[in-house]
């Protein structure tokens, strides 16, 4: 569905990633893990066009789209939850919601109109989000915010969902609110990339997995027979010491 | 009495000034840049209008039809041509492309219409007015000051309650988050400008026939503009409304005091304002 | 184990030390011009100087401390204003006058300062000209200073040409100094590490101890100084001042030309950028609206396409500053660069 293709991209002289191969498939969850710094965001970054790219270095869909301008590549059915959330100021939860309805992919002729994410759909993923809907979005606690910016991406009616780091800075039960969600939007149909820092999170939260360093893809396989330790190699690279 | 006639001509004098201070706040609000040719292209726009009034014999009603969408033309062109490359984090390059482009604008008419003043013929509009118990109200600053009301309610309107201005608060809030939502930042821009621009064009109708115009009027409107959207509070489009209101006043009663002292007046209020409410009068206190 | 390398700190280059032979060469033949120039070269030397003084201090302003002013005339005007008064109205003798004129300045930029600094970079720009034109207004509505029809220098015509001439000329060495010089000794020192780490990232210099809303009142105190000193100067030479050129907002467009064209950021380029604009003055200006249209649209081409300006584009090319603020690390057997 989306793949990329021996992606290199960086910011200015600094190269940040080296020839990437990544790939989802249609209703595939895929974990993406990584220290701080291995590339995590900057891959998602390059896919969406925040960072400039060749044009067949990402492909989705069967088609050569690297490079595209972001608005272009969510109204072409990627969506993401950008880290640290990244709501609208200043508008309520609702407004928040309404321009991803207003501006987000539009359906095709023939798809079925009842698989499309609603506001109302949103709001018995999430309950909290209709009681507060009139409230401005900076008066809500991290995991409420963090519904929104969730609810926000499906409403773009993606057919990839790009999650970077969504349990990040929450509460163990508030991640656990919401990653008990992911199963709901893969029942959906949408795809859905996890960006995350913990891996045992991401092991279990997923189908596949890719581990990052320095740039470079070092481990792929699936999520559920991978061992601690080759993750463990992967993820600090082969000549650290274990502890 | 003397003084209540002040106020009064301080308030209609407001509804011209809202009508150029609309526009910057808007894009303010929307791409933090402040357009420094502002009050240049409503002069553009006044002297472009009064020479299309006179080659075609337009009336007051058929020029507005006309300059409008030749004002958003002009404003979306702006955008696509110059703003897009220069808005960003840093102030300096929007700033300063703006400032060249006055400068440039300034001199071009200067060329093209001379330093001559100008001011288009309104049918008696622009001299009738009432008696209202000895103080007399001009219909013409009437109809300015209502103008200056429907639009400032549209515009609000507008942003709060559709589509595109939920895109635009979106776009303001954050570029790039708004871009990860599906919005076209550039597109939202362009159409800010435009609206902008289309404002300054019903504004150059009413300024050229209240008063008149020269090509070196322009930084005078700008600066105006500019001291209603600080003393109303930044970007907020009634508190742009207010603010003109407030520098009308100030100016028309320092005019009473002494007729060199009007201008300065206001200068004084928005310096004041600024040592004493810098968030502006309509915003609330953090 | 391995030894660290000793290191030299560099901060001269041969072509540093060509460029500080030519401008104490230069300063020289300014001071000597009276015996070997005719008064109308006097003249352009005097006009040269206060357009290099006033852009160094506007790029000081612009393109260290961040601060974008187009309001700069006030202190031209206030400190012209100041000299006028001083020797016209309490006798001052002339030359004593211009440093004694700065005071003006200098007490003006303190409310200005505070109270615009609050002001987002585009408001704080706006709200340096209205401070102008609110001085200018004021001006021109005190009968002290003769109102909108200004004042007269009479007081030079007890001076013989000569002697106006070689006070001219070394107040004109002392503006130099005072501005190039002094931005130059600033960016050097232990201050100009600090902004010029304002000018690449005013809030992780504010992280790093660097304390940013300090540096730049005290940059807006020294620029209102530096350009009221050149207003002075510029107004002695004219022996008149009114309202109408004393507070003149032509003075920011020359400013903001002179960096941008030149390169900002740089001592260079603004030195660059006002020899250009003083011959450009001399051959086009009888073209009147079409070369300010010129002069216009250039500024505008330099902000989207060409930031770094000429300067900008000369070092990106050749490494042979003129004024190199930077520190280098150098091997003692390396002979540098």
């Amino acid at each position: 569905m989306l793949s990329t293709h021996a992606l290199t991209a960086g910011y200015g002289d600094f190269q940040a990633l080296f020839g990437v191969d990544f790939e989802v498939r249609a209703g595939e969850v895929v974990a993406l893990i990584g220290a701080n710094g291995a590339g995590k965001s900057t891959l998602l970054r390059s896919i969406l066009g925040l960072l400039s790219v060749a044009r067949d270095m990402v492909r989705f869909r069967g088609e050569s789209v690297g490079g595209s301008k972001p608005h272009a590549m969510v109204r072409n059915g990627i969506g993401i939850v950008p880290e640290g959330r990244r709501l609208f100021a200043g508008m309520s939860i609702e407004d928040n919601l309404r321009v991803a309805i207003d501006y987000g992919r539009k359906p095709q002729r023939g798809e079925n109109v009842a698989s499309l994410w609603t506001i109302e759909r949103i709001y018995k993923l999430f309950p909290i989000l209709r009681e507060r809907r009139d409230q401005v979005v900076h008066n809500l606690s991290g995991g409420q915010q963090q519904m929104v910016a969730i609810g926000r991406a499906l409403l773009t009616q993606p057919m990839v969902l790009l999650c970077d780091e969504i349990s990040l800075g929450l509460a163990p039960k508030v991640i656990h609110e919401i990653y008990d969600v992911l199963p709901m939007i893969r029942q959906a149909g949408t795809a859905l990339v996890l960006v995350e820092q913990d891996v045992s999170l991401a092991q279990r939260a997923s189908d596949r997995l890719y581990c990052m360093l320095e740039g470079r893809i070092t481990l792929t396989g699936d999520s559920n027979t991978m061992t601690r330790e080759a993750i463990a190699e992967a993820y600090f690279g082969a000549n650290h010491a274990v502890a | 009495m003397q003084w209540l006639d002040a106020l009064i001509q301080g308030v209609l004098l407001g509804g011209m000034y809202a009508q150029y201070a609309l526009g910057m706040a808007l894009m303010f609000g929307v791409m933090r840049i402040v357009n420094i040719a502002h009050g240049d292209l409503m002069i553009l726009l006044a002297l472009t209008g009064i020479s299309l009034a006179a080659a075609f014999s337009l009336g007051t009603l058929s020029l507005i039809v006309v300059l409008v969408p030749l004002a958003a033309a002009l404003g979306w062109a702006l955008q696509r041509g110059i703003l897009n490359k220069v808005v960003g984090e840093d102030p300096l390059p929007s700033l300063i492309a703006t400032f060249g482009l006055s400068i440039a604008l300034q001199n071009l008419m200067l060329q093209i219409w001379s330093a001559d003043t100008r001011s288009l013929r309104g049918g008696g509009l622009e001299s009738a007015s009432i008696d209202l118990g000895g103080v007399y109200i001009g219909v013409l600053p009437v109809i300015v000051l209502v103008t200056a009301i429907v639009l400032t309610a549209s515009l609000d309107f507008v942003i709060r309650g559709t589509r595109f201005g939920r895109g635009l608060r979106a776009a303001a809030a954050d570029t790039e988050a708004a871009a990860m939502t599906g919005v076209n930042p550039k597109t939202i821009y362009a159409a800010s400008t435009a609206i902008a621009v289309a404002i300054l064009g019903i504004a150059a109708v009413f300024q050229s026939l209240r008063a008149t115009v020269s090509p070196a009027d322009g930084p005078a409107q700008l600066i105006y503009a500019f001291e209603a959207v600080i003393i109303g509070g930044m970007g907020s489009l009634w508190g742009a409304f207010v603010g003109s209101m407030v520098l009308g006043v100030a100016q028309a009663i320092g005019f009473r005091i002494d007729p060199g002292w009007g201008i300065l007046f206001g200068h004084v209020i928005f310096l004041a304002a600024l040592a004493i409410r810098p968030e502006g009068v309509m915003m609330k206190r953090r | 184990m391995t030894t660290l390398p000793i290191v030299n700190v560099q901060r001269h280059t041969l072509s540093s030390r060509i460029a500080m032979s030519l401008s104490v060469v230069a300063l020289m033949a300014l001071i000597a011009m009276p015996w070997w120039a005719d008064s109308g070269w006097i003249r352009w030397a005097v006009e040269l100087s206060c357009y290099i003084a006033i852009a160094q201090m506007w790029n000081l302003l612009a393109g260290y401390a961040g601060l974008v002013s187009v309001g700069q005339q006030a202190f031209i005007g206030a400190a012209g204003y100041a000299l006028f008064v001083l020797c016209q109205k309490f006798g001052v003798n002339p030359f004593l006058a211009v440093p004694l004129a700065m005071i003006v300045p200098a007490i003006l930029s303190v409310p200005t300062y505070l109270l615009l600094h609050r002001l987002d970079g585009p408001y704080f720009a706006i709200g340096t000209w209205v401070v102008a034109e609110a001085v200018r207004l004021v001006t021109t509505n005190l009968d002290f200073v003769n109102a909108g029809a200004g004042l007269t220098l009479r007081v030079m015509t007890q001076y013989r040409l000569h002697e106006r001439e070689v006070a001219m000329t070394i107040l004109c060495a002392i503006l130099l100094l005072v501005t190039v010089g002094g931005s130059y000794w600033l960016l050097r020192s232990r201050h100009g590490l600090a902004l010029t780490a304002m000018r690449d990232n005013p809030v992780s210099a504010g992280s790093q101890g660097v304390n940013v809303s300090r540096l730049r009142f005290l940059v807006f105190i020294a620029a209102a100084v530096g350009t009221g000193f050149a207003g002075a100067i510029y107004y002695m030479a004219q022996l008149r001042i009114t309202p109408a050129s004393g507070y003149d907002p032509k003075w920011a467009s020359i400013s903001i030309f002179i960096v941008m064209v030149g390169g900002i950021g740089s001592i260079e380029g603004a030195i660059i950028g006002a020899l250009l604009y003083f011959f450009a003055d001399r051959f086009f200006s009888q073209y009147g609206a079409i070369y300010m249209v010129v002069l216009g649209c250039l500024t505008l081409f330099m902000a989207i396409y060409a930031r770094g300006g000429i300067w900008g584009f000369v070092s990106s090319r050749f490494d042979a500053p003129w004024f190199p603020v930077g520190r280098r690390l150098v091997l003692p057997n390396d002979k540098g660069t």
